[in-house]
């Protein structure tokens, strides 16, 4: 049995104009100590599948459908208490603003012994001695001192590492971790994933990495999957999507990296922007955008093919690798 | 050559034509949440409900209150017409001491409170706007100075300045001069001892608009600072704006009324509500209630719903509130 | 194509349009007078504490190239491109635009410069004034530049940057509100383009935006700059960007410039240790990229400047020299210029 299995989950916001569905189908599994990359634009609905698998979708927005098994428990109907016990405990998550999880009038001792003391039964004293194991873990350098501090008192990137202390407190199977780099230098974003990789792999902690950054998926995650309008269209293994992706918005994706064109060239863009949810076009919601559009697009919703390791949510798919397949043959 | 094909196709899906201004309106925020509020709703009928009283007040008035041949002194102290015993027909909410009607005074009074209030806070504004945008924009040592005059303004109490400065006027230039001017000095002087409220709210929304990248972009252009200042910073701190104001005329009415109630306001010849309330108060012992009470009624009622509306208009303009 | 056109400008003696020269910036962090009086050892003393945002910086920016800025937050970059653009006035060195010194100029005087010059900025849901119609945005620039002109001419060149920029002409009655992200920065291009400008600074254009979109701005950005011959000074912390987009690249730390080279001569052998070491740091696609070389400790606050080089308290390389004296520019074998003793010494 997966750790965490997501089965046709649906999330819908009721808004002025009408319900609308941030989410559909959406279908996935995770295994211990697994590390899964949900890729995607704003607007494509990641951040709502992250909140959505703590069930901590807030009013207007509700789970419409489907079910978040995690350990064969149903998390879309559990009662506030049985939550309570899940999240933080079981399954933790990081933001990208770290303020949105530190209190800035508490220390981080605090706030860590806070947390340690909500969840279990155990003294001030203990609690205090796991928080700065927990400190160490994350390689904040003299934790003793530092956890006096307040958070006021870090740089942007010992913040981070704080927060990752803080969801780690509990040992926690999974980490939802929401662009936790994105407002972080580059040289500190490679070192705090290179943490969070490490962190993973020794406690056999799965992973949920939430980023627009292919690059990032690309050297932390195992598993990637890639969302568009709210809908996943292609997931797989990491290295078989970067290295031959099927979808064709997932190829322009990559195709307009910088790093993927001749210096000087132009880049090569996909036109268009994501449809805001209220407008999602009929058919296959890529389909203004893309370059290999057939009737068929426009009209059915495409259903999900194999594709070497790959799920893809494509009509073309075939096509298009018989097409492939006969320019390198050619 | 290609760039305009490409990038012309790249049309987003906004609808052809561009709505009018009523149509954009009906999209804000703040029709929805006004729709939605009875309390506003119930607030704004009750004062567009004074305006059209004080507007169309010598049309309404089945009286003219200022012209002495329509008053017989042998009306006076007529009690409100439902009152079967004494009440007269032609007066329904009765008369007052000299034997006007009650509801045509109320009505003129109404207007002169509202007049007084509005100019009062037009005034507040005007200069309190110019120097909050001033302070805020240029900063540094301008701000400090206009901001510490803005401090020792607010140290004085409204009341006290008015007091004194009507007292002033009054014990120096007689009683007739002050009647014919009163209106004039009651705008000065409630404008005038109000405007830091105005000028620290404008400043403090300044300082933030200052630091938006559309400022520095109106710098890069070239534009002259009074331009910047009030083409560009100006209309976006209009939503702090409106909210104080209409608190800020509520509280106008009120000063006017205390002091037309202390008889440093408008003369009896012609009585703001204030005015009316105070000219009632000594007969409300003698049972000549509704001389005080129903203008005080009316007082209320205003200032409670001007508030309540001020209220709804923060919560509605407050950008916080209305992003999540 | 690149290639040819950076040769092309070092055969013909490259002309300088702007000279940044022993440029220093720092601001006041200390509040007002009467905050910074302290009670130190039985007397009053007034303290003041600054940010050294910027400690001399020379550059030239040559016409035609595209000169790129990076480094990480804080470091600068940022404040150098509002000291050119005259948002900010220097507190030493100076600032010429084909040879004529701009920094201190007053308004009036500057309003020549700023027909040439023009911004583009970072965020798009700020850089527009919400109050205003696309319109009314881009026809004030052009009135205000050219005010002999018709207003037939003048809608008619914003109709021409609109167009030009991908944004339908007809949609100039809308607010800024209801165009998207990737929208909105082409109108906020089409503002700066809209009085021909020869010169444009543009502070982190695209970070605020989705990866599709960023393509789209950065083609439009590359298509301006060939069709109306821009000279563009680009502010970013994106190498990947830097790369693709860049004639050349200055890498800035704590205020200072480490290293400046051609595009090509960085990327095949950055010298400075903390090019090298932002360099490793950029997520790539590919499975084998090189070791990620991690730094000792966090950049030192702009408010106490390390004495010496100012990298040397995380520097691998570092000796005493490093901590003592402040290195000079030196212009390497490859073409470049690396401010850094160890690569003097021939150390790295």
């Amino acid at each position: 049995m997966p750790l965490l299995e997501v089965k046709n989950l649906e999330v819908s916001f009721g808004l002025r104009s009408g319900e609308v569905k941030a989410l559909r189908n959406i279908n996935f599994t995770l295994d211990r100590g697994e590390r899964l990359g949900l890729v995607g634009e704003s607007g494509a609905g990641k951040s709502v599948l992250g909140f959505s698998i703590l069930n901590l979708i807030s009013k207007p927005g509700r789970i419409s459908g489907g079910e978040i098994l995690f350990e064969g428990k149903n998390l879309a109907d559990m009662s506030p208490e049985e939550l309570r016990d899940v999240r933080g405990n079981r399954i933790s998550m990081i933001f990208q603003d770290p303020m949105m999880t530190l209190n800035p009038v508490l220390t981080i001792g605090q706030q860590m012994i806070e947390c340690l003391q909500a969840h279990r039964k155990i003294s001030k004293e203990n609690a205090r001695t796991i928080a700065i194991q927990k400190l160490q873990q994350v390689q904040i350098p003299s934790p003793e001192t530092r956890i006096d501090q307040y958070p006021y008192e870090l740089s942007g990137g010992m913040r981070q590492r704080v927060v990752i202390a803080i969801g780690l407190l509990m040992d926690p199977d999974i980490i939802i971790a929401d662009e936790p780099t994105t407002a972080l230098d580059v040289t500190i974003q490679a070192e705090i994933m290179e943490l969070m990789v490490e962190l993973c792999e020794r406690n056999n902690v799965a992973l949920i990495l939430i980023t627009h950054d292919l690059g990032v998926v690309s050297q932390v995650t195992q598993k990637a999957i890639v969302m568009y309008a709210g809908r996943i269209i292609e997931q797989g293994p990491t290295r078989e999507i970067i290295n031959d992706a099927q979808h064709p918005y997932t190829q322009g994706l990559m195709n307009a990296l910088p790093q993927m064109a001749i210096p000087g060239q132009r880049l090569n863009q996909i036109r268009g922007a994501m449809p805001s949810l209220q407008k999602i076009p009929t058919g296959c919601a890529f389909n203004p955008r893309c370059d290999y559009v057939r009737d068929a697009c426009t009209q059915q919703l495409p259903g999900y093919t194999a594709s070497g390791n790959c799920q893809v949510a494509c009509h073309m798919v075939a096509e298009l690798k018989q097409a492939e397949q006969a320019s390198e043959g050619a | 050559m290609t760039t305009e094909n490409q990038t012309s196709a790249n049309k987003m899906p906004v609808p052809e034509k561009a709505p009018s201004a009523w149509e954009r309106f009906k999209e804000t925020h703040v029709w929805h949440s006004f729709i939605k509020d009875r309390v506003a709703q119930i607030s704004l009928t009750i004062f567009m409900g004074y305006v059209i009283m004080a507007l169309f007040a010598p049309a309404i008035a089945p009286f003219d209150p200022y012209d002495p041949t329509q008053i017989d002194i042998m009306n006076s102290e007529l009690p409100p017409s439902w009152d079967e015993e004494m009440g007269d027909e032609q007066f329904w909410l009765g008369t007052d001491a000299q034997g006007r009607d009650l509801w045509s005074t109320i009505l003129y009074g109404t207007r002169i409170s509202l007049t007084i209030g509005i100019c009062a806070v037009l005034l507040q504004a005007t200069i309190g706007i110019i120097i909050g945008l001033i302070a805020g924009y240029r900063g540094g040592r301008v701000d400090n100075i206009l901001m510490r005059f803005a401090d020792v303004q607010l140290s004085f109490s409204t009341m006290m300045v008015a007091i004194v400065v009507l007292a002033v006027f009054q014990a120096s230039f007689g009683t007739e001069l002050y009647q014919d001017l009163a209106r004039i000095m009651l705008v000065l002087v409630i404008g005038i001892a109000e405007w830091p409220q105005y000028a620290r709210t404008i400043r403090a929304s300044v300082l933030a608009e200052k630091k938006k990248e559309y400022v520095d972009a109106a710098r890069v252009m070239g534009l002259g600072q009074m331009r910047i200042m009030f083409r560009h910073i100006l209309p976006n701190t209009l939503s702090p704006i409106l909210v104080i104001s209409t608190v800020q005329v509520a509280n106008a009415i009120i000063s006017e009324a205390s002091l037309s109630f202390l008889g440093l306001g408008m003369p009896v010849s012609q009585p703001s509500l204030g005015s009316l309330i105070s000219s009632g108060f000594e007969y409300i012992f003698s049972g000549a209630w509704w001389i005080t009470v129903i203008p005080g009624i009316v007082l209320v009622v205003l200032v409670l719903v001007m508030n309540l509306l001020g209220d709804w208009l923060r919560d509605v303009l407050n950008p916080k509130l209305y992003k999540g | 194509m690149t290639d040819s056109k950076i040769t092309e400008q070092t055969d013909q003696q490259p002309e300088t349009l702007v000279q940044i020269r022993g440029l220093y910036k720092k601001f006041n962090i200390s509040g007002d007078f009467l905050d910074q009086l302290k009670f130190k050892g039985g007397k009053i003393v007034r303290e003041q504490e600054f940010v050294h945002a910027i400690n001399g910086v020379n550059l030239d920016i040559q016409k035609g190239e595209a000169l790129c800025v990076v480094g990480e937050s804080g470091c600068g970059k940022s404040t150098v491109a509002r000291t050119v653009m005259g948002l900010i006035t220097p507190s030493a060195g100076s600032i010429s635009y084909r040879g004529e010194r701009i920094d201190d100029l007053d308004d009036k005087q500057l309003l020549p410069y700023r027909k040439k010059m023009q911004m583009i900025f970072q965020n798009p849901y700020a850089s527009l004034n919400p109050r205003m119609t696309i319109a009314q945005t881009l026809e004030e620039p052009v009135r205000l530049h050219n005010p002999d002109w018709s207003a037939q001419q003048v809608r008619d060149k914003v109709h021409e940057v609109m167009f030009s920029v991908g944004i339908d002409p007809s949609w100039g009655e809308r607010f800024a509100h209801e165009f998207s992200g990737g929208q909105r920065q082409r109108i906020s291009i089409a503002r700066a383009l809209a009085v021909d400008p020869e010169f444009i600074v543009a502070d982190e254009p695209i970070s605020a935006l989705d990866v599709s979109i960023q393509a789209q701005v950065l083609n439009l950005l590359m298509d301006a700059q060939e069709k109306r011959n821009l000279t563009y000074l680009f502010i970013t912390h994106d190498l990947a960007v830097v790369e693709h987009f860049g004639t050349r690249v200055a890498v800035m730390y704590l205020g200072s410039l480490c290293e400046l080279a051609p595009t090509k001569t960085l990327f095949a052998k950055p010298r400075h240790p903390y090019t090298q070491a932002l360099m490793s740091a950029i997520p790539r696609l590919e499975d084998d990229r090189p070791p990620h070389i991690k730094l000792q400790g966090e950049v030192p606050t702009p408010v106490n400047l390390p004495s010496g080089c100012v990298f040397h308290g995380r520097c691998p390389y570092a000796n005493e020299r490093c901590k003592q004296e402040i290195p000079k520019l030196i212009t390497t074998d490859e073409g470049g210029q690396v401010a850094c003793h160890g690569v003097e010494e021939g150390r790295i």
